[in-house]
């Protein structure tokens, strides 16, 4: 399969390569970058769309904060309610505040109790929805003190859950990074037993080389070259193979999402699109891989000759 | 252009290969280095190409010690020497014109800079035809040839040969060893040529360095 596209690759012009193009070595090497440039698109692209997921989600949930008012005897709900608003929409960074319906309120509640209760006998906890207009710059420490006056009245500013959100995404993004680095190490390793390997299967060449006057430095140079070679097709054909991995599954999510209970895993996890940055660092794979082959061939060669010379 | 002082070989703590060799070979000469089977003569090749250095005694190339030689030095003085070995050990990838090419692509020259003078060389040595056979296609004799042209394509001042007509009929031979001959003449190259086959010795007039258990019993 890997023999069919690389036919795909343009020749090289020029005078013959002096490490043969075709050894063993060279097409398990080839077939092992191609993995781990796969493995390592993947984690990345991973990365990437958790980090999305959770900056987009954390930004969703940091423009809103939700004032709770509790039932308190003597005290009258619905004016309650209308202070609080009152109180929110006089805030600075306050864009909008709204009173949720009994009839919304409920439907919060149908989740845990069930459908067709009639909740109008029972007194229910009211909730305000707040928009922030600004974040940042939002006085929600002023509104929590004007509350004060309100019996019953909480507000909720979600920091619990947006701490929690950005520390699971924070164990999942090092992860994904520690993931890259065990790659890469792999792939290091790998390169060194290959490199080896492909000095002894090609013995006969080095001391030729060797023996007609060539520098350890060219010879390293010509083994680079081949590894590099090698480096750069495993890299895009483990690229391209994340590339199309990511477009089925953003594909097969994309039908999914169309169902309601899809929707809401969209509305958790973003929709699986990697996004231009996504895409840029997924691409940065190919040249990372193709001077991590070629580095960490070229030192291996040198320290072969350097042995056997 | 070469002396041997006193030189001895060992390999690590083994018995000595070479004792004793006291030798000088004038440039523009041509040697055979003769003896039976085991006498050094490809141990003492090797250390004329300076892949080996002597246990003891002193070795002069080029009018250089060469004892404590840098590896850059190294490298340069031994881009002054040619080998042709009996096997050939011609590349079985690269045509016969990549083959006889090696060394000046090792020196950097570009491909337009030394393809006039490597196809000239092919057609003096007979191979103008073969020029993009590879090697496998190639007979004894043609590769034999491929080798001593890519051995001399850098001009080295001086050319080793282990052996070369061990793969050829003693026709070949001949007419291989006066493919030397007449490298030594009209390129004035020195060239010392290892070889056991005394008949082959006997058709030429050149001194001989006779190897007898690692001593040097004649050099005339």
């Amino acid at each position: 399969m890997i023999e069919r596209i690389l036919h795909l690759w343009p020749a090289r012009k020029g005078a013959a390569p002096i490490v043969p193009e075709k050894s063993v070595a060279g097409r398990t090497l080839l077939l092992l970058i191609t993995i781990m440039s796969f493995l390592s698109a993947v984690t990345l692209g991973g990365v990437v769309l958790v980090q999305k997921s959770a900056i987009a989600w954390s930004a969703d949930v940091g423009r809103e904060v939700t004032i709770q008012i509790r039932p308190v005897e003597g005290e009258v709900m619905d004016s309650n309610l209308r202070t609080a608003v009152s109180l929110a929409e006089s805030t600075p960074g306050v864009a909008s505040a709204r009173a949720l319906t009994i009839e919304e309120s409920q439907q919060l509640l149908e989740p845990w109790l069930g459908t067709g209760l009639d909740l109008t006998a029972i007194e229910i906890p009211r909730l305000v929805v707040v928009q922030l207009s600004d974040p940042v710059d939002a006085d929600i420490e002023g509104l929590g003190r004007n509350l004060a006056a309100v019996k019953g009245a909480s507000l909720d500013t979600h920091a619990a859950w947006r701490q929690q959100l950005n520390t699971m995404a924070g164990t999942i993004v090092l992860s994904g990074l520690l993931v890259l680095i065990l790659i890469g190490a792999a792939t290091v390793l790998a390169i060194v037993f290959a490199t080896r390997g492909a000095m002894a299967t090609n013995r006969e060449i080095v001391d030729v080389l060797h023996y007609i006057g060539a520098s350890n430095k060219f010879i390293a140079g010509e083994f680079q070259g081949r590894f590099l070679s090698i480096g750069l097709q495993g890299g895009l054909l483990g690229t391209v193979a994340a590339m199309l991995f990511f477009a089925l599954i953003g594909t097969a999510a994309g039908n999914m999402l169309s169902s309601e209970a899809g929707a809401q895993v969209g509305v958790l996890f973003g929709r699986f699109a990697l996004g231009i940055d996504g895409i840029v660092g997924i691409v940065a794979v190919v040249p990372v891989i193709a001077a991590l082959t070629a580095i960490t061939s070229r030192v291996t060669v040198r320290r072969f000759l350097a042995e056997t010379s | 252009m070469i002396e041997f002082s006193n030189v001895g070989l060992r390999y690590g703590n083994g018995p000595e290969i070479l004792r004793d060799l006291t030798f000088s070979v004038e440039p523009g000469s041509f040697h055979f280095l003769t003896g039976p089977s085991g006498s050094g003569k490809t141990s003492l090749l090797r250390l004329l190409l300076l892949s080996l250095k002597p246990s003891r005694g002193r070795v002069t190339m080029f009018g250089e010690d060469v004892s404590n030689l840098t590896q850059d030095r190294l490298l340069q003085m031994r881009r002054h020497i040619g080998i042709v070995f009996q096997e050939f050990r011609l590349l079985d990838h690269l045509t016969t014109f990549e083959n006889v090419a090696l060394p000046l692509r090792v020196l950097g020259q570009p491909e337009s800079e030394y393809r006039p003078n490597v196809t000239e060389l092919l057609e003096w040595v007979g191979l103008g035809e073969r020029m993009n056979a590879l090697p496998s296609l190639l007979s004894g004799g043609e590769k034999q040839r491929a080798a001593i042209a890519r051995a001399v394509i850098a001009r080295p001042k001086v050319l080793l040969a282990d052996e070369p007509t061990g793969n050829v009929d003693p026709d070949l031979s001949s007419r291989l060893v006066h493919l030397f001959a007449e490298l030594n003449r009209t390129l004035g190259m020195t060239i010392i040529l290892a070889t056991h086959e005394l008949p082959l010795l006997d058709q030429f007039n050149y001194p001989r360095m006779l190897l007898s258990k690692g001593e040097l019993v004649i050099h005339d």
